[in-house]
């Protein structure tokens, strides 16, 4: 797993410069509570290279607004879903309420304080 | 321009397996809009892993994410618990999860396969694929010892040998499937009833997988080399095994069908390799260290690439685990897939996805 | 050609009419369980050496130990709450203390008051160990007491 950290700011231009349709696999979007900071990771991967694991990873405030990639990797919609409910961070136009109920106790997955 | 119709198809229906729900809107029984729903059955498993159980006991709770890939769920887990660890799996338990993996792909694509049948509207060939599937659910159960739940990798390699007469009894059987599978894919590939259901339905380009990073059988069936098999990773060997890379052109129903039996071929083709050369060494590799510091695991289910973070804090609990399951991944491919196709195929196209809603909500 | 295979498939089906089920007659006719089926977990009170490594390791909490006032313990098993994974099989530090044998596990019944019944003896067998713990604690500390004073008298004396 290769981790290139990155800041809020370029993390969408760093995709875009490296993500190429036929070369890489977008694999997922996942988040770690760190506790005063979350760390948000994009997983990619090569098709001709499989072992290679690419992660852009970037530490925000819970408050922050993460850019959506959606303009860039088409099916990254799910995972932004997913994250938006289950870590309760924003995300650039996406909508609470797809993975769990939109009435729903905010961010299961965050640490208790 | 004809007036347009929203149909909701689930989340209880006749056709579906699990609780689904899908909106078409439709114009002249063509469908020209879908709107997925697929978050019923959240259980909050990753919240579980990382609160309530040890990271030893985590792999059986991991098994519980779904009943039809339960070994590749526990053994992607353990690989990614091993890397935290540190430990090298002993060769021996190595092969025995690569037998193990290939027999649930067995009966997993003839579930699959068999209700592709039965949503084509073929009741017969559903009876027929569902009695050929039993061998390899009775070679599961005298593997592990159960039928569904397998609980047969565990942290540092697996938890029971193959004994040799069960080694002989898989032989002998798989002989046995094999003109049986012959007869099937006779059926799957030549019927002109099956045809007319499956041939050109369910569409999707090569071009439109690479966009929509389809996994699995689905992106194979589009010509896409996407299998995690392929790679030569130190996790497991499979090209020692004799693995190969199944595609096809097409990208319709037809084609993932063709692409699940030949796939069969390869798995008991496997298996069979694995039992005539298995190696001697030990089951497991004890250690009493705790995980620490973060890795990702990528393996092969029956569906598509399951992929595994986790990250240790030096405590017997883990810090955050991670699940993407392959039908995670082909949501937006299968939403996609559905334009310009008939309502009344629709159940047929969603049972050529192979989905696992247990796995996706976790 | 087309008549010949309708008339093929006519003669099939009458055929399959004779042939045997493909199913078991399931009462009548036992199904299909290997040897090393993973079935019941057995305890051999004579052999453990009541180390309760078994307890921690399974992961659904199927097995709990209690105390007695004496430091007796029991050794208490829920086959609903087990997933027979063997794990404290593999945990065992005794061989055949625990052990798994090939019968498959009977249903739960109503009567058995199998999740509220257990979730119930589960909080008191850790609250009697918990007691065990403390009045061996008060014990030692008593002791350590008297020790203490006695020393205390030898020195005055000396």
């Amino acid at each position: 797993m290769n981790r290139i950290e990155t800041s809020i700011d370029k993390v969408k231009d760093d995709i875009r410069n490296f993500y190429k349709p036929d070369l890489y696999h977008f694999v997922v979007i996942n988040a770690v509570d760190l506790g005063e900071k979350i760390e948000v990771q994009w997983f990619f991967c090569e098709y001709a290279n499989p072992s290679n694991i690419i992660a852009f990873c970037v530490q925000i405030n819970p408050d922050e607004e993460i850019p959506s990639i959606r303009d860039i990797v088409e099916s990254s919609w799910v995972a932004e879903a997913e994250l938006v409910d289950l870590m309760n961070i924003k995300i650039q136009n996406t909508a609470k309420g797809f993975v769990l109920e939109p009435d729903f106790e905010s961010g299961p997955l965050r640490k208790k304080k | 321009m004809g007036k347009q119709y929203e149909i909701p198809l689930g989340a209880q229906h006749i056709s579906l397996l699990e609780p689904l729900h899908f909106k078409f809107t439709t114009e002249n029984e063509k469908i020209v809009d879908t709107v997925a729903n697929v978050y019923y059955v959240h259980r909050g498993i990753e919240q579980a892993c990382c609160s309530k159980f040890k990271f030893r006991q985590v792999s059986f709770v991991v098994g519980r994410v779904c009943g039809l890939c339960s070994v590749s769920h526990t053994t992607a887990y353990s690989q990614v618990a091993e890397k935290l660890i540190k430990i090298e799996v002993p060769r021996r338990a190595k092969y025995l999860r690569m037998l193990v993996i290939e027999l649930d792909r067995i009966h997993s694509h003839l579930l699959c396969l068999s209700h592709v049948a039965e949503n084509s509207g073929f009741e017969a060939l559903f009876m027929k694929t569902m009695q050929y599937r039993e061998f390899a659910m009775e070679l599961l159960e005298a593997v592990c010892g159960n039928r569904i739940q397998y609980d047969f990798s565990i942290v540092g390699g697996v938890a029971r040998d193959l004994k040799p007469e069960v080694g002989k009894m898989i032989l002998e059987r798989l002989k046995i499937f094999k003109p049986q599978l012959d007869e099937l894919v006779d059926i799957y590939q030549n019927n002109w009833t099956l045809s007319l259901k499956n041939k050109g339905v369910g569409l999707i380009t090569k071009e439109d997988a690479l966009r929509l990073n389809v996994v699995g059988p689905f992106a194979r069936a589009t010509g896409l080399a996407a299998d995690v098999r392929n790679e030569y990773d130190d996790l497991l060997p499979w090209k020692e095994v004799g693995f190969e890379m199944v595609l096809d052109k097409a990208g319709d129903v037809h084609a993932r069908n063709m692409v699940r039996l030949r796939e069969l071929y390869v798995s008991m083709r496997i298996i069979e390799n694995i039992i005539n050369g298995l190696p001697e060494s030990a089951l497991v590799t004890e250690t009493k260290t705790f995980p620490d510091g973060e890795a990702v695991a990528r393996l092969e289910a029956p569906r598509g690439e399951l992929f595994y973070y986790a990250k240790g804090n030096k405590t017997q609990i883990l810090e955050r685990l991670k699940i993407k399951a392959p039908t995670f991944s082909n949501i937006p491919a299968m939403v996609e897939a559905f334009k310009g196709n008939e309502y009344g195929s629709a159940p047929a196209i969603i049972a050529s996805y192979d989905p696992c809603l247990s796995c996706t909500s976790r | 050609m087309i008549k010949y295979f309708t008339m093929k498939t006519f003669f099939k089906a009458i055929l399959n009419l004779f042939k045997k089920p493909v199913t078991i007659k399931y009462p009548f006719e036992q199904t299909f369980i290997p040897d090393d089926y993973r079935g019941m977990i057995g305890f051999n009170e004579n052999l453990c050496i009541w180390c309760r490594r078994c307890e921690m390791a399974c992961p659904p909490g199927a097995i709990v130990f209690s105390q007695a006032m004496d430091g007796k313990q029991t050794y208490h098993f829920n086959r609903a709450v087990c997933i027979y994974c063997s794990e404290c099989v593999r945990a065992c530090p005794k061989e055949g203390a625990i052990f798994q044998t090939n019968v498959p596990a009977k249903c739960a019944l109503k009567e058995e008051n199998i999740n509220n019944g257990w979730n119930i003896l589960y909080g008191e067998a850790l609250m009697s160990r918990a007691a065990y713990a403390a009045e061996k604690k008060r014990l030692a500390a008593e002791k350590a007491a008297a020790i203490k004073t006695e020393m205390e008298k030898k020195e005055a004396k000396s």
